[in-house]
């Protein structure tokens, strides 16, 4: 860590491949397919360096770059809402988030899912991944999401109850919602 | 459990394995990783160009505004800790990051309650901590020309440490220069008064306008205990000559600073560089320019898809500056290029090689074995491939190519 701060490039380089997949998941997971998360995971490193000389628990570094990756997250998410007011006002200067066409029902589900959930407002979203898809304590998504145990608890049951009312409105994702492990078993084979 | 949570957490579990089931995660991992590297060892990441550090946490701007509000004005100003601005694109204001002046700029700071700090052309320094009355400057290499705005209202606490010196500052305008290796500290005062103390100095010296102070301590003396006698080639005060007069980091200055590509290279304006550099003569300009400029001359040419200049540029940085780290930094790149725009694969291979062998720990150095293998492996190589994915793993069992070499392994 005191390399790090130090600046020596060799330290940055082990910083990253220490920590770059579970960030990425973390991004991924958040905001779903989005084309910019390469661009996004540059941001959450280069902000951690920024910042490295606040962090006063080194043990503790994982879950700081969690809440950092969720801010970085936050921002897209709210980049993502101006980009779809500017489409409705001039749609030729802005393009859509590029998606791969769904070549599975796990994958057509997943897209799915992350249409839902961009229906829902930012902060209840990002409580709804970190509890669920990242399958974090209330506890942990507090922490990640820079709030109180209370307002996390909040903000997750509204959007518990909208992702359901949503998701079961979806046939793809109603059989998952009963029975889970049909997504699990197709995704495997 | 709530039936609806149960439903949630099942639905949970199946997007986490459909996530971890898509391939091209690695492939971004990569990418990102590649490009925050090479941005780290060039200083040129986004965050560089904000001209003050902004405060990213709401709690940070919920307090200033609360504490604005409630206190008002000036007052509040002065307890606030200094923050400082360059308007030299790619200069980090984060307190604590190295800054850096390249061989033909100078970079200068100005500091919000209206000090200077000017870093001479290939120095390097940091801002290490700011408080209301001032701020705490370490200078690792080279030449600062220093002017403290002495605060009538409230305290003025500024210090400089270089090496084992530490010079405490009032109000006050000076030079500092610091060669690390040589262990040389030379203090030029034109107004004020600073008290330096550490290194081989027994007792704090103050040194008053109009005086200099030229220490030359031996490594070995720098680390002496305090009841050794220092070894002190000169200490002097004498009158000092023009201020400017004195620029020693001014010697060594490319002939061509001024030059229209050279100073649009060094505005980070590369396409109108490149271009200004091709009607000059490119490869006259690749004959005169610093190693610097020949890897941004390249980046302009690789970035605006003249491959072949870029090629050029970073052979010539090669043949100019072999054995240096920017010649191993241009076999890298030339090794993308053949890599990424020429799909010459075998020659690709060979520039990775090359890296290796010229930097073994450089900061490119895993990106290196992961791009060899991956282009030994597509120019059919694949009992290189196969080699170098069982090296790569060896040394990165968690590395970003780490599936590509077990995928090559499986085969």
């Amino acid at each position: 860590m005191q390399a790090l701060r130090d600046g020596h490039p060799g330290a940055a380089a082990l910083f990253y491949d220490q920590h770059a997949a579970h960030i990425h998941r973390t991004l991924r997971s958040a905001l779903g397919p989005d084309e910019d998360i390469p661009d996004l995971l540059q941001e959450v490193f280069i902000r951690a360096l920024d910042s490295i000389g606040k962090l006063r628990e080194p043990d503790r570094v994982r879950s700081w770059l969690t809440s950092i990756a969720i801010f970085v997250a936050r921002a897209q998410l709210r980049v993502r809402t101006r980009r779809g007011w500017l489409r409705i006002f001039s749609p030729e200067h802005t393009r859509p988030v590029e998606v791969n066409q769904p070549s599975s029902d796990a994958r057509r589900a997943l897209r799915e899912v992350y249409d839902v959930l961009d229906q829902l407002p930012t902060q209840e979203r990002v409580a709804f991944v970190l509890r669920f898809i990242d399958g974090m304590t209330l506890q942990d998504a507090a922490e990640a999401a820079d709030t109180s145990l209370a307002t996390i608890k909040r903000r997750l049951a509204r959007a518990e109850r909208k992702f359901l009312d949503a998701a079961r409105m979806r046939p793809t994702l109603k059989p998952w919602l009963e029975d889970g492990t049909r997504w699990t078993q197709q995704t495997n084979s | 459990m709530d039936p609806a949570d149960e439903q949630l957490e099942r639905v949970g579990r199946s997007i986490r394995v459909a996530l971890a089931a898509e391939n091209h995660a690695s492939e971004e991992i990569r990418v990102a990783r590649t490009d925050f590297l090479e941005g780290f060892a060039s200083r040129t990441s986004r965050r560089a160009n904000r001209p003050f550090a902004p405060l990213h946490n709401w709690r940070a701007w919920a307090a200033v505004a609360t504490a604005a509000t409630a206190l008002a004005g000036l007052g509040v100003w002065r307890q606030l800790p200094i923050s400082f601005r360059s308007n030299v694109p790619a200069v980090s204001t984060t307190p604590g990051d190295l800054i850096e002046a390249s061989s033909v700029r100078a970079v200068p700071l100005d500091f919000s309650e209206g000090s200077s700090v000017i870093l001479r052309e290939g120095g390097r320094m940091r801002v290490i901590g700011a408080d209301s009355a001032g701020a705490r400057v370490l200078v690792e290499n080279g030449t600062v020309d220093v002017s403290i705005a002495h605060r009538r209202l409230g305290r003025t606490r500024w210090s400089f440490e270089a090496g084992q010196f530490h010079v405490a500052v009032v109000g006050t305008r000076f030079r500092l220069e610091f060669r690390p290796q040589s262990q040389q500290f030379k203090l030029d005062m034109r107004e004020g008064r600073v008290v330096v103390s550490g290194g081989c100095l027994t007792t704090p010296t103050a040194v008053t306008e109009g005086g200099t102070l030229d220490l030359s301590c031996q490594p070995a003396a720098a680390l002496a205990t305090p009841s050794e006698s220092p070894k002190v080639a000169t200490a002097r005060a004498d009158e000092l000559g023009p201020f400017e007069a004195s620029a020693k980091a001014d010697r060594g200055r490319p002939a061509h600073a001024g030059a229209p590509w050279h100073d649009y290279l060094a505005s980070g304006r590369l396409e109108d560089g490149l271009r200004s550099a091709e009607r000059v003569g490119y490869d006259r300009v690749c004959q005169t320019a610093t190693s610097k400029e020949l890897l941004a001359l390249a980046d302009a040419a690789r970035l605006f898809g003249r491959s072949r200049r870029a090629v050029v540029a970073l052979q010539t940085l090669r043949q100019r500056f072999a054995g240096s780290s920017d010649a191993a930094t241009a076999a890298f790149r030339l090794g993308r290029i053949a890599f990424e725009k020429h799909h010459a694969y075998g020659d690709a291979a060979s520039w990775f090689n090359i890296y290796l062998r010229e930097q073994p720990s450089g900061p490119l150095m895993g990106d290196a074995f992961g791009r060899m293998m991956e282009a030994r492996q597509r120019s059919g190589d694949l009992t290189g491939a196969r080699e170098e994915a069982q090296q790569y793993l060896r040394r990165f069992p968690q590395g970003p190519y780490a599936s590509e070499a077990q995928g090559i392994l499986s085969q």
